[in-house]
């Protein structure tokens, strides 16, 4: 099976890896895995809490080439739009766009999964913070 | 269930090994092809196709991982779901720390960390015991699905583990 050039292109020139301070009330931290293969995938989000825009986006994934290119891709995607838009982004749109064979779906998943995990933390950490601001 | 009823016995998940040995030898010379030269074609090719189902199951009943699994495909569970449910969040954050200390290459980190993934393995396998006899006292879909849990969770160790081992001798 050979990959795509665009899962090669992000596996050999990963965009956006690192890591950003859990701690940080505007940073949401999704980290999700595969029991199955052993992948573990973090994806970090950076939101500018008054317009909601998604300004900065980190991952650090291990795992096989379709996982590192998911991730990376989701993060190119995720900067920019605002954390309700973020939610739109659907695994099918990572598999269009890498052209992910069948075998390869999971990892697709797990990266949305990984958006999901940030917003919703980002959520909960600004739910809590408007409480004790408020 | 095939391959429990191939060893005459009841869908269990504790089993005792040394019954299952000897149900198998037993059940091995009743379907011996040499009792069947002198039988009807269709009668020897019965006795060879389940023969090839006896050493199936006896092979897959003796090892207790490849046991539950076989209960849990057949009780409609799906083995091969690749999602991070079932896996408690502490268990990633440690397995991408470990992660980042094999890719850094840290060597006592690596040494603890493997030390610590065999324990927890050890506790995983007791806790699994526990359940396979609950789940026979009283076959509830429930501790089945705390079965599956406890089987994710393992096969992440078991792959980390062969990490580690691969990392330490090299």
């Amino acid at each position: 099976m050979a990959y795509s050039d665009k899962v090669v292109d992000h596996y050999n020139n990963p965009r956006n890896v690192g890591s950003m301070d859990k701690a940080d009330p505007n940073v949401g931290t999704g980290m999700v895995g595969a029991p199955e293969c052993g992948d573990v995938m973090k994806l970090q989000i950076k939101v500018n809490p008054a317009t909601h825009i998604i300004e900065d986006a980190k991952f650090k994934t291990f795992g096989c080439g379709s996982a590192i290119a998911s991730s990376s891709l989701a993060t190119e995607w995720l900067k920019g739009k605002t954390v309700d838009e973020a939610l739109d982004i659907k695994n099918t749109d990572i598999v269009n766009e890498l052209a992910l064979p069948p075998v390869k779906i999971h990892c697709s998943v797990l990266a949305e999964d990984a958006i999901k995990a940030a917003i919703s933390d980002y959520k909960a950490k600004s739910t809590v913070e408007t409480a004790v601001t408020a | 269930m095939q391959y429990f009823d191939v060893l005459g016995l009841a869908p269990r998940l504790a089993l005792d090994l040394k019954d299952l040995e000897k149900r198998f030898y037993a059940k091995s010379r009743e379907l011996h092809p040499d009792r069947f030269v002198r039988a009807p074609h269709a009668e020897q090719q019965r006795a060879l196709e389940l023969s090839a189902l006896l050493n199936d199951a006896y092979r897959t009943l003796r090892e207790p991982i490849a046991r539950a699994e076989y209960v849990l495909k057949n009780s409609g569970f799906d083995i091969g779901e690749q999602r991070s449910k079932d896996v408690p969040p502490e268990l990633l954050e440690e397995v991408f720390e470990l992660n980042m200390a094999l890719e850094e290459a840290d060597q006592p980190q690596i040494e603890a960390a493997g030390v610590r993934f065999d324990k927890l393995r050890a506790e995983i396998d007791q806790e699994l015991a526990t359940r396979f006899g609950q789940w026979d006292q009283a076959a509830e879909t429930g501790t089945l699905a705390q079965i599956r849990g406890l089987l994710n969770r393992r096969r992440y160790i078991e792959n980390l583990l062969r990490d580690v081992n691969v990392h330490l001798s090299n």
